[in-house]
C-alpha cells in the first residue's frame, strides 16, 4: 500500500497557500499542495486589483513576465458618490503606473501555480481535503476525498509535518483543527456578487477614456446598494469590466432582496446604465469575503498546522486588500515553517512565530487599527443611506450657483445638510469616523 | 493481459466557446484547453479495463507543446505510457496527415507488443469529422467499429470481443476478432473518480517527444500541411432558418386559427 508523506501539506491554491508554496519550493521542502478546482484559480474569485508590491515579494521580475497575468495598470482611482439623481465622482489619476492592476484570478492564479510548478512546488489539483488527521494532539496530515488507489478504495491520507490551511474563507479545517469555534455568522461575512460584462469592440476605451496603457479602478458607494451597508465596484480588465457589489450578508437576508436583484437595481441606474449599455455578460459569481477581523480571528497556529489568508480573515476591505495580506501570511507561514524544519520540532512552541510575525507585520496593525470598521459601518447605515445624496446635493448646488448671489448658495448648502442629516448628526458621525482610527 | 492504446485530441472547451461574427472564425482566448469529451470516454474505459483484465495503456496525440497537459491528464486515468507527437512539420495536418502520422507512430509502438484495442473518440467536438479513428484503422489494416455504446465480453483466450454499436436504426451486435480499432460513444464508460495515488502520478509525469524525424519514420511529403488536401475555406454557424406565423388571438378568432394551423399541417402532410 502507498503511502504519501510530504514536511509540508499546503490546503488550497489561491494566493496564500500558492505564496507559501513557491517560497517553501525555492528552498527544496518537499511540500505538496492540494487544490479542489481543476485548475488554480478555476474556482476563485474577487473584485479585481493586485499590487506589485506583494507579488514582487514571490515573482520578483514581475510585471516583466511574458504572459502576464494581469489585465490593465490601475491608473484611476477613485470613488463614485451614487445618488437616485446622479453620480459624483471623485478620482486621482497618475500618468502612468506599475503600482497595481486589474486581474481575473482564473488567468492570475493559474500565473502563479504555473510559476509554482516551475519551482518545484507538487500541486495536486481536483482534490478536496475532508479532514485532518489528529494524533496526540497535533496536526499530522490530512484526508482527502478520492481513494487511495484503484484497488483500495478508502479514503486517501497524505501525511504531513506541518500542514498550512490555505482553505479560503469557509475555513471547515481550521474549525475541524480547533483553532476557531464554530461557524461564522452572517454579519462576519460580506457577500459579493460579481460579473465579467463585454462592451461592444472599442467602447471599452471610448467610455472610460482609457488607451491600453491605463486602467480604471472605482468604488462605488450609495444608491448602487440600495442604501445597504455594503460597496460596489467596476474595474476595467484588458477587454472586459468586472463589476459587482457586496454587502454584508445579515443586511442582505434582512432586506429580503435576492443577490441578482441588488446587482440588476444597481444597473438600472441611469448612469450605470448608460455606461453598461450593450455590455454582455460573460461570467457571473459570487463569493464570501471574510471580515470577521481582529475580533473572528483564528488561532493563527496550532501543534503541526498554521492558517494563512482569506481562512483567517486576513482582508482589508477599505483599502480593497485580500490578496496582498494573502501572500504576505503565506510568506510568513513559509518562514516559519522553515524554521520548524530546521529544528524538527513542529509543536505550538515553535510555530508560535509565525503569530510573533503577523503581529509586527502592517497586516495585524491594520487589523487592529480597523477593528471597530465593521460594527460602525453597520450601525451607521447614514453612510450609505444619506450621505451620498447628500454630496450629490452639495455639488449640484454649488455648480448651479452661477446669477445667484453666493452667500444664499452656502446657506442653501447648509439648509440641506441639515434638512438631511443635522449638523449635529454630522459633526457626530465625524467625530464618530474619527475615533475609530485614533 | 490487455494492451490498449488510446489516441486522443486537446480541444477548446466549447461549451465556452464563441465565434467572431466579423471573421467567423473561432475565438480562442482564454478559452480553456480540455480532452476532447468522446476521448475522455476512450480513457475511461482504456482504466476499467485495465483494471478488470490487467495490462498496460499507451496514449498517444499530435498537437502543439501545451497538448503535453492533455497527456498529463490522460496519465490520471491510468497511463503507463504517454507520447507527444509535436513538431512544426505536423501542423496544419487534416484528418488524411493525422491518420498517417498517428498509424505510423502506432506501427512503431507496436513493434515487439502489439496492441488488442485502439480506443478512439467518435469525433472531436472542434472539428466533427469523425474520420480519423477508421483512417488510422485502414492503415493498420484492422477492423473498425464506429460509435460503439457497450462492451459485452472480452475473451482475452480466444481472442474475442463482444460490443455494441449504435446505428441510425438501432443497435448492432458485434462479435469481432483483436485487434481491433473502436471509436467510443459518450455512454460507453463512465469517467472514473480517479485515486490519489493517480493524481500524483499524472503530476510528476511527462510525455515522451516525438518529432517529424524520429523515432519514427514518416515519409515527409505525408505530414503536415504538405500532405493536406483539405483546406478550410471558410468557417461559419450556419443560420436556422425557421418560418414562424404568428396569430394574434385579439383580432382573430381562435376557431379561425385553429383551422388556420390544421390546413398548414394538412398541407405540409404532417396530418
Amino acid at each position: 500500500m502507498e503511502s504519501y508523506s510530504f514536511d509540508v501539506v499546503i490546503v488550497g491554491g489561491g494566493p496564500a497557500g500558492l505564496a507559501c508554496g513557491i517560497k517553501l519550493a525555492e528552498k527544496g521542502v518537499n511540500t505538496l499542495l492540494i487544490e479542489r478546482g481543476r485548475f488554480c484559480g478555476s474556482k476563485n474569485l474577487f473584485g479585481g486589483v493586485v499590487y506589485t508590491s506583494s507579488i514582487k515579494e514571490i515573482v520578483p521580475e514581475f510585471p516583466e513576465v511574458s504572459q502576464s497575468p494581469v489585465e490593465r495598470p490601475v491608473t484611476e482611482e477613485g470613488y463614485i458618490f451614487f445618488s437616485t439623481k446622479g453620480v459624483v465622482k471623485f478620482f486621482h489619476t497618475k500618468s502612468d503606473s506599475q503600482e497595481a492592476f486589474t486581474a481575473l484570478r482564473a488567468r492570475f492564479d493559474a500565473f502563479l501555480s504555473e510559476y509554482a510548478l516551475k519551482k518545484g512546488l507538487l500541486i495536486a489539483p481536483k482534490t478536496k481535503v475532508v479532514d485532518i488527521i489528529l494524533e496526540n494532539f497535533k496536526v499530522s496530515g490530512v484526508i482527502v476525498d478520492r481513494p487511495r488507489s484503484f484497488k483500495d478504495l478508502r479514503p486517501a491520507e497524505v501525511k504531513a509535518k506541518i500542514v498550512i490551511l490555505a482553505e479560503g474563507v469557509n475555513r471547515l479545517l481550521t474549525e475541524k483543527a480547533g483553532l476557531v469555534k464554530g461557524p461564522f455568522k452572517p454579519e462576519e461575512v460580506v457577500l459579493a456578487i460579481k460579473e465579467v460584462l463585454q462592451l461592444p469592440k472599442g467602447e471599452l476605451e471610448k467610455r472610460f477614456g482609457l488607451n491600453e496603457k491605463k486602467g480604471l479602478a472605482a468604488e462605488l458607494i450609495g444608491e448602487i446598494t440600495s442604501g445597504l451597508p455594503g460597496t460596489g465596484f467596476l474595474y476595467t480588465n484588458t477587454n472586459t469590466l468586472s463589476f459587482g457589489i457586496g454587502i454584508f450578508l445579515n443586511t442582505l437576508v434582512n432586506s429580503n432582496l435576492k443577490p441578482y436583484e441588488i446587482l440588476e437595481r444597481a444597473k438600472a441606474h441611469p448612469y450605470l446604465h448608460e455606461l453598461l449599455d450593450g455590455a454582455e455578460i460573460l461570467e457571473y459569481g459570487a463569493h464570501l469575503i471574510p471580515e470577521w477581523g481582529l475580533q473572528g480571528l483564528p488561532k493563527l497556529y496550532g501543534n503541526g498546522v498554521m492558517v494563512v489568508g482569506d481562512a483567517a480573515g486576513l482582508v482589508n476591505p477599505l483599502f480593497r486588500e485580500g490578496t496582498n495580506l494573502a501572500i504576505y501570511s503565506g510568506i510568513m507561514a513559509a518562514e516559519t515553517a522553515l524554521e520548524a524544519l530546521e529544528k524538527g520540532d513542529f509543536s505550538e512552541k515553535t510555530l508560535k512565530s509565525y503569530e510573533e510575525r503577523f503581529k509586527e507585520s502592517y497586516i495585524y496593525k491594520d487589523l487592529l487599527l480597523f477593528k471597530n470598521l465593521k460594527k460602525f459601518l453597520l450601525n451607521n447605515r447614514q453612510i450609505f443611506e444619506t450621505y451620498p445624496n447628500l454630496i450629490y446635493e452639495i455639488f449640484s448646488l454649488y455648480f448651479s450657483a452661477q446669477g445667484q448671489y453666493k452667500k444664499e448658495v452656502v446657506r442653501e448648502i447648509i439648509r440641506t445638510i441639515k434638512r438631511k442629516r443635522g449638523l449635529f448628526g454630522v459633526l457626530k458621525d465625524i467625530i464618530n469616523l474619527g475615533r475609530l482610527f485614533w | 493481459m490487455l494492451n490498449i492504446l488510446v489516441s486522443i485530441k486537446q480541444v477548446p472547451d466549447t461549451t465556452n466557446i464563441r465565434i467572431n461574427p466579423e471573421t467567423g472564425t473561432l475565438i480562442r482566448e482564454g478559452v480553456p484547453s480540455i480532452i476532447n469529451p468522446y476521448d475522455v470516454v476512450a480513457l475511461s474505459l482504456a482504466c476499467y479495463l485495465k483494471n478488470q483484465f490487467g495490462g498496460s495503456i499507451t496514449v498517444i496525440t499530435m498537437g502543439p507543446p501545451q497538448a503535453r497537459l492533455a497527456l498529463k491528464e490522460a496519465m490520471e486515468f491510468g497511463a503507463d505510457r504517454i507520447i507527444l507527437l509535436t513538431d512544426r512539420k505536423f501542423a496544419g495536418a487534416d484528418t488524411l496527415a493525422t491518420s498517417y502520422t498517428l498509424a505510423e507512430t502506432i506501427k512503431y509502438l507496436e513493434r515487439e507488443n502489439p496492441f488488442h484495442l485502439y480506443l478512439f473518440g467518435k469525433q472531436a467536438i472542434d472539428g466533427d469529422t469523425a474520420q480519423v479513428g477508421p483512417g488510422v484503422a485502414a492503415r493498420l489494416k484492422v477492423p473498425v467499429i464506429t460509435y460503439v455504446t457497450k462492451i459485452e465480453n472480452i475473451d482475452l483466450k480466444e481472442k474475442i470481443i463482444i460490443l455494441h454499436r449504435k446505428t441510425e436504426k438501432g443497435v448492432e451486435i458485434i462479435k469481432a476478432k483483436l485487434p481491433v480499432l473502436i471509436t467510443c460513444e459518450k455512454d460507453l464508460a463512465k469517467s472514473p473518480f480517479v485515486p490519489l495515488s493517480e493524481i500524483l502520478k499524472a503530476v510528476k509525469s511527462e510525455p515522451e517527444i516525438f518529432a517529424a524525424d524520429g523515432p519514427v519514420k514518416f515519409e515527409r511529403e505525408k505530414l503536415g500541411l504538405k500532405g493536406s488536401p483539405t483546406q478550410v475555406k471558410k468557417v461559419f454557424t450556419p443560420e436556422l432558418k425557421k418560418d414562424t406565423l404568428i396569430y394574434d388571438l385579439s383580432t382573430t378568432s381562435i376557431d379561425e386559427v385553429v383551422m388556420k394551423i390544421i390546413h398548414i399541417l394538412e398541407e405540409k402532410k404532417i396530418i
